[in-house]
């Protein structure tokens, strides 16, 4: 951290502070230069806090079967994005495909996720801008 | 699988609003570092559009300004964290920290910053972190005689009588609310907080505080849209002087609250796990 | 320590009534013992603008207006009906050890949000209750948690449109001078109380009427056709205006032990096979 302590926060202490606080957070614990489209079947949907949780049956290389967790947004941000139990638990047995960044403590399968393309072709956000990929102008 | 629909997209920032003046400006900035992104629609992406004014705010019996309302962060009445349009960050003075303590925010590697933050452990936020740290609405509930603050994280509530003293030194205790004085000035409601338990930071970043820490809250409603949150921190065992907040922006929804309990907490065993990856790294 | 204060008085009588089944005890003088005085009613209740009762103040169960958890005197038991499990769920009930009951059932042993009508059901510390016209705002202590219901009358939404929620869907209607709060689509790990669960199928029905200054009175009623063979109703529970003009303390459950303590009773338990 060289940057001068009160301006790199800066941005941490908006008004409007969940992108970048959020990014701060992220940042910690996913790396979003290892983010990856996941496909597979939707088995479970953890809508709780601070994190709801979504999992995925996915194929490995040797067509085995493995469990990817994706930790979304927190349920507030969810329900007022659209992402609603309703539509989530509308896709659960359905092959869906999520953007995902990868967990940087080494754990198989374990994603922050930032959108889902449901099973009737929507996408739907569930997470941060992290990659810039929504318009939002990433920071770092 | 690119089926996804594509659209690209530039922002003109012809439209009216100070948001949308500060973006077009940032991304001229930041074009030069950035390559061209492919863009997604993706439902749930927020175009933020500023609430009016509103007109003059509206008044209790006692004729003060009622801050009675739902509150959202930012201009628009609504949730806007996944607002296509980046905040504007807030112009403010550097945090005057003492050596030792600029020192230790240093020091904190950035799984320690996250696992020492409130937010992330479910812990109470305290004052002023139940702003500073919160980036969902706010409930405020107010009566001539009473100031109610209700907040969706973790389910948190503060109530402060209006007018109120201190309570004598000798009661005090160290709390996550603390012990606050309230009064009116003019229009401002002026909330002083003491008795700070030192396990609250002031803000997400590692800003720790001493238990001597004063918080100075002022909140006053400009007009019926818009409600106006400033802090001031003294703490003269950490800071050299006083600092002052910019004045936040908030703006008044139409929708309640959430529910939002921490009933699932994954964050603090994984970070715990990369904490000890670090650890073990050194 | 004997002692001959006038709290030997009441306990007394006490000690005479448990004599037959007890050995005489010694009394102990300790602070923080309450000897329990019930407020006088108080005059006729305040109300709002809009002419609606106003529920707001500080409220402590019971007559006294002040926390009587170390009362010298015990609780008058409440008169209640059984509660009417269907055969499954009775089994179910009784198959649960206290330990399972305790670690499980009481959201305030685990920290979780308590519900409806855990809010008030399973709470004994104070509340705190801030109507203004079309809003019911209730406070506690417990883990500092909050509820808003709007009064107005509004239906819930749609079936489809409903998730599950800790305190569920709430809305409120005025009967006369009863405030009625209606809730449903409630989670199912809440529970109503001390190990009694629901279905998703659970509406909570509560009353809450003001019959004079210085008391509340709550009531519930519960329906649970998948749990219960017919509704369930509560006697009405008194509550009282704190007395001394209180605040709501802090309470923060940022050191529970309670659960691993629990979790290690119950391994041990069905180690040693114990059901009951």
């Amino acid at each position: 951290m060289t940057a001068p302590i009160a301006i790199l926060f800066g941005f941490v202490v908006l008004a409007a502070a969940a992108p970048a606080r959020a990014h701060h957070a992220f940042a910690v614990e996913f790396d979003a230069k290892n983010c990856a489209d996941v496909t597979g079947v939707l088995t479970k949907v953890n809508y709780e806090n601070p994190h709801a949780y979504v999992f995925l049956d996915v194929k490995s290389p040797e067509g085995l079967t493995e469990e990817a967790t994706f930790q979304l947004s927190s349920t507030s941000n969810l329900r007022r994005g659209g992402a609603t139990p309703a539509v989530l638990n509308a896709n659960v047995g359905k092959e869906v495909v999520v953007r995902g960044c990868a967990s940087r403590n080494g754990e198989k399968h374990r994603y922050a996720a930032s959108f889902i393309k449901l099973a009737d072709g929507t996408i739907q956000r569930l997470g941060q801008d992290v990659e810039g990929i929504f318009g939002t102008k990433i920071w770092r | 699988m690119r089926t996804m629909r594509i659209a690209l997209r530039t922002w003109r920032p012809a439209l009216a609003g100070p948001v949308f003046a500060m973006a077009g400006l940032l991304s001229a900035t930041a074009a030069a570092q950035e390559q061209q992104k492919t863009f997604i629609e993706a439902r749930g992406s927020v175009k933020p559009v500023p609430l009016p004014p509103g007109g003059p705010p509206p008044r209790m019996a006692d004729g003060h300004v009622d801050l009675s309302g739902v509150w959202f962060a930012g201009p628009t009445g609504k949730a806007n964290a996944w607002s296509v349009v980046p905040d504007t960050p807030p112009m403010e003075d550097p945090i005057p920290f003492q050596p030792w303590a600029a020192e230790k925010i240093k020091g904190m590697s950035r799984t320690e910053q996250q696992l020492g933050n409130a937010q992330v452990t479910c812990q109470p936020l305290g004052v002023p972190g139940m702003w500073t740290m919160n980036p969902y609405p706010h409930q405020i509930v107010m009566t001539p005689s009473l100031f109610v603050h209700l907040i969706e994280s973790n389910n948190n509530w503060r109530v402060v009588r209006i007018p109120r003293q201190h309570k004598p030194k000798d009661e005090q205790e160290l709390l996550f609310m603390g012990d606050t004085a309230s009064r009116w000035d003019g229009d401002t409601l002026v909330l002083e907080t003491v008795s700070l338990d030192a396990r609250t930071w002031i803000q997400g970043n590692g800003w720790f505080h001493s238990d001597d820490v004063r918080i100075i809250e002022r909140l006053r409603r400009p007009s019926r849209n818009y409600l106006a949150y400033q802090y001031t921190v003294e703490d003269p065992k950490v800071l050299t002087k006083p600092w002052t907040s910019a004045w936040r922006t908030f703006s008044l929804g139409s929708e309640d609250l959430t529910e939002n309990f921490c009933t699932n907490n994954e964050n603090v065993e994984q970070l715990m796990k990369l904490y000890q990856q670090e650890r073990g790294n050194r | 320590m004997k002692s001959v204060a006038l709290a030997l008085a009441v306990v007394g009588v006490l000690a005479v009534a448990a004599a037959a089944q007890d050995p005489p005890k010694t009394f102990v003088e300790a602070r923080g013992s309450v000897k329990p005085v019930p407020l006088p009613p108080g005059g006729p209740p305040a109300r709002m603008a809009d002419g609606h009762v106003d529920f707001s103040g500080v409220w402590f169960p019971g007559p006294t207006g002040k926390a009587n958890a170390w009362s010298v005197v015990p609780d008058e038991p409440v008169k209640e009906d059984p509660i009417p499990f269907q055969p499954w769920a009775r089994e179910k009930y009784d198959a649960m050890t206290r330990t399972e009951k305790e670690l499980f059932a009481n959201a305030n042993v685990q920290c979780l949000p308590p519900g409806t009508p855990g809010t008030f059901t399973e709470n004994p510390y104070a509340i705190q209750i801030i109507t203004t016209p079309g809003l019911f705002v209730h406070l506690i202590e417990n883990n500092n948690r909050w509820r808003v219901v709007h009064t107005d009358g509004r239906p819930h939404p749609p079936k489809e449109e409903l998730e599950p929620l800790f305190n569920g869907h709430m809305v409120a209607r005025w009967e006369g001078d009863t405030l009625v709060i209606d809730s449903i689509s409630i989670d199912e790990r809440t529970w109503i109380r001390d190990g009694w669960f629901h279905s998703d199928q659970l509406h909570v029905i509560e009353r809450l009427r003001r019959p004079s200054r210085n008391y509340l009175q709550y009531q519930f009623t519960i329906e649970d056709p998948k749990v219960l063979t017919k509704p369930w109703t509560s006697a009405w529970r008194t509550y009282s205006l704190s007395a001394n003009d209180e605040d709501l303390t802090e309470n923060f459950c940022t050191n529970n032990q309670q659960v691993g303590q629990l979790r290690k009773l119950i391994e041990l338990e069905k180690s040693q096979g114990i059901q009951r």
